[in-house]
This record gives C-alpha cells, structure tokens and sequence, in this order.
C-alpha cells in the first residue's frame, strides 16, 4: 500500500466523516431539514407574538421578527457547534479503530456541518422575509460575515475544549449544557443592550455571546451600532479557549484513541 | 520488521498498575506470520492494537515501515447506526478509495460476507459472526503488509470457515498476518513463528510449536 501525505489522509477522513454525518442527520425519515431551521423560527415566532402581544414597536426603524431572526440563527449556530463538538468523540468512538480518524476530525466535520446548516437556515429565513416584504437590508454586509465567522470560530474553541475536558470529566459536559438555556436570556437576543437599564448593563456585558450578537445586530441594521462591542473582550474569550482546547486536545489525543 | 523498543504498557486499576508489558524489546523480522498467545486478559489485543496504531504504549516506541490493517476483531469497529454498506463506504473513503474502487468493495464485500439483506441494515442488529464476515470481507480489498486478526477465524459457520481460510490463504501470497487465537490448529497451520505474552513480558519464538509448548506450561502452572 502506498504511503499517502497526512494532508491526503486528513481530506480523505473529513471527506468520509462528513458524509457519514449528513447520511445520519439528513437521512430518510429523519427530517433532519426541518429541525436544521425549527429552533430559530420557533423562537422568532414565539419572542415576535409575545413583543406584539404585549408592547408597541420600541424599536423604530427595523423589523422586530428580522432583529430576532439574526439573533438567533447566530446563536443557534453557536450553540450547536458547542454542543455537537462536545458529544463528536463519544459519537464516533467506534471510528477510532481505523488510525487515520483523529479525535479532533470528527469535531471539525461536524463544525463544518453546523456552519453549512445554519448557512442553510439563514437563506430560507431570507427567502421567507422576502416573500412577507420584511425589510432585511444589511447596513454593513462584510462586518455582518466577519461577526459570524468570528462567532462560528469561538464555537469551535468552546466546543473543543469542552470535548477534551468532557472525555476526562463527564460532569464538566453537563455543567455546559445546563449552562446553555440561560444563555438564551442573557445574551442580547430579544433586546439590545442600549435599552436595557445601565446597572443591568455593566453585568450582561460579561457574557462574551452579548457581544458577538450586538455586533452583528449593530453591523446588520440601520438604526442600532456596536458601541457596547469590546473587540478585545471577545478576543481574549476566542483565543484563550482555543489555544487551551487544542493544548490540552495535543496532550489527551492518545488517551482519547485508546479510551474507547 | 517491526521493532518494539522499552515498550511499557499498563493499565491503572483502582489501587495498582496492572502491566501489560514491562520494558520490552523484541524484534519481529519481516516476511513471517505471527500468532500470538497468551491467557485470557494477558494483553494479546491490546498488543495488536498497539501494533495497529490505534493504542499507544504508556512509554518506548514501536517502529516499523510496515502497513498495517485495522485489527479485525469481535469487537467490531463499526458504527452500530451505519449500515453494512455504509460501513464499507466509510473505510473506503478514509483509505482514499475512488468512486469505482468503492462500489467495486461493496461488490466484492456483499458477496463475501454472505449476509443478504442485513448488507443495508444498521451494524447493530448484526450477529458477532456476521460483524466478523464485513470485517474480513472487507480487509481483503486493501493491501496491507499484515492483517491483524483478533479471533476472527474461529467464528462463523463451517462454511465460512473454510471459505475465508481460503480467502486468507490467498492474502497471504502478499502480506503477513498477526494472528490472536485460542485454537492451536489454526495458529499450526497458519503461523511460523509465535510470541507467547505473559506477565508483563513477551515471548518471540520462531517455531510456533515452541511457542505452544511454552503456553501449555503457562497454562499447567
């Protein structure tokens, strides 16, 4: 058998995995396509029923259903690619027999399935705004892509991190998890930060998510700004998990392998 | 060849290290079939698996250019929600398989294994035997320089014993085999040489009946 570079082998194992995965999520009988958009639309319908139900457009100058939906596709973004990432090794421990599958391959594929999902989420919810005539025009296109992108990338270090920490300490993935519903609260989603009172405001601005949301919110419409973003905040809550995730990951690899 | 250098491997128990294998160094030539033996628990998978990559001694190295196949054994290496043929698919991709390469492996796989239509059924459902049919059927589709086979021959029917005895027999043309098993006959008829482990050390013997003498003095103690 001839001998292949570890680059060929890494495409060819991502290539494999990812298949496997979207056979998995995306089979018959699986409607995977509707739960790919279910989470985000259920909560832009039940936050936009509620704000209409209950209180007059505080928010002049945007559609309230649109600063939702960005919200919280970004958000469910995030949240998947942390909790999918977090169950990769155990979900695919049996694959680890063949020496080529890394640990860290699977949640890579399954990093790169929930950007490609959410991807997918975001243009039915265009297509959706448009047919409705909501007004979805971006202020600033590439700042909105780049808030993503940096949101998709701390997923990743967060998930990561917590995979290898999880495989040692199982509590840990639980802590994580039960962290995850508040978040959908404290993270900017059905407000802005501007509007809320300035003590409440000093607090919500240590969740890291507040930033990453306002400035996509504030890059996305006219009437809102970034001026509560602290790029370096959410610098410091990228890298840090990421270079521990991938140091401790570089440690545990071989543990991880064997531990099935 | 492959070289085992300073190979310790232990597992932690609750109060103690258990070894597998305690400071060894141990050559095993090229061009020559192994089978190993050893009690029950003694380290003889563990041992494939590290020969297989996919477990790694606590410290020493093990060196060899060789490739070697996933260790084929009982315990499957297959995800249970995939099919037969999703499993098949998989292994082909991993190892860089064209599109034509990989229908010919389910081809040739489907009728090897001779298990119908549990082919399209998810791998959980399937028997030990029949997990051991894909596996086998599918190694034969690669070219390794050795098999490693953990028990795998003595399961299945009569039938499918002599079949991938033959099947084996003619793999062996073009690679060696690492053979774990518990029947002497086949060991006999397969293997040259043998390594005995015992107690945290390994034994090479290039007469595979010294090393069966040795285990049954293992076995009398």
């Amino acid at each position: 058998m001839t001998k292949r570079s570890s680059f060929t082998i890494f495409k060819s194992v991502i290539i494999a995995l990812f298949l496997r995965e979207v056979q998995t999520r995306f089979g018959s009988q699986k409607l995977g396509y509707f739960w790919a958009i279910f989470d985000a639309m259920f909560m832009v319908l039940v936050f936009a029923g509620l704000k209409s139900a209950i209180a007059t457009n505080s928010m002049p100058g945007l559609d309230f259903p649109v600063f939702l939906a960005t919200g919280f596709l970004a958000f469910f973004m995030w949240k998947n690619i942390v909790s999918k990432s977090m169950a990769a090794f155990s979900a695919n421990m049996a694959l680890f027999s063949y020496k080529q599958v890394k640990p860290i391959d699977t949640i890579i594929t399954r990093f790169l399935i929930e950007v490609l999902v959410s991807l997918m989420a975001t243009i039915v919810f265009l297509g959706i705004g448009l047919y409705f005539d909501f007004d979805i025009n971006v202020k600033n296109f590439n700042m909105v892509i780049l808030a993503v992108t940096w949101f998709a990338i701390f997923g990743f270090a967060i998930g990561l991190l917590t995979a290898v920490i999880g495989t040692f300490y199982e509590t840990f993935n639980k802590i994580v998890n039960v962290i995850m519903t508040p978040l959908l609260f404290i993270s900017a989603l059905m407000y802005t930060v501007d509007s809320l009172p300035p003590i409440l405001r000093e607090i919500i601005l240590y969740n890291p998510l507040v930033h990453f949301i306002e400035m996509i919110h504030g890059n996305y419409f006219n009437t809102l700004n970034t001026e509560y973003v602290s790029y370096e905040y959410m610098f410091y809550w990228t890298f840090i998990p990421l270079y521990l995730g991938l140091y401790f990951y570089i440690r545990a690899e071989k543990k991880v392998i064997s531990s099935r | 060849m492959i070289e085992l250098i300073n190979v310790t491997k232990f597992y932690k128990t609750s109060n103690a290290k258990k070894y597998v294998l305690k400071n060894v160094n141990q050559v095993i030539p090229s061009h020559i079939n192994v089978g190993i033996l050893g009690r029950n628990g003694a380290g003889k998978s563990t041992l494939l698996r590290m020969l297989g990559g996919i477990d790694f001694p606590n410290s020493g190295a093990i060196v060899s250019d060789k490739t070697f196949s996933w260790p084929m054994g009982l315990a499957g290496g297959f995800q249970g929600s995939m099919t037969g043929r999703q499993n098949v698919k998989f292994v082909c991709r991993i190892y860089g398989k064209s599109d034509i390469e990989i229908e010919q492996a389910i081809e040739s796989v489907k009728e090897f294994a001779e298990i119908g239509d549990y082919f399209d059924m998810p791998i959980k459902i399937y028997s030990s035997g029949m997990k051991s049919r894909l596996s086998f059927g599918l190694s034969l589709f690669f070219d390794f320089d050795y098999l490693i086979i953990d028990e795998t021959l003595s399961v299945g029917d009569k039938n499918f014993q002599v079949k991938s005895k033959a099947a084996l027999r003619k793999k062996m043309e073009n690679c060696n085999v690492l053979l774990v098993s518990h029947s002497m006959p086949i060991l006999k008829e397969i293997c040259q040489a043998g390594i005995v482990v015992h107690a945290g050390q390994m034994y090479y013997f290039e007469d595979i009946d010294d090393a069966i003498k040795t285990y049954d003095k293992i076995n009398k103690q």
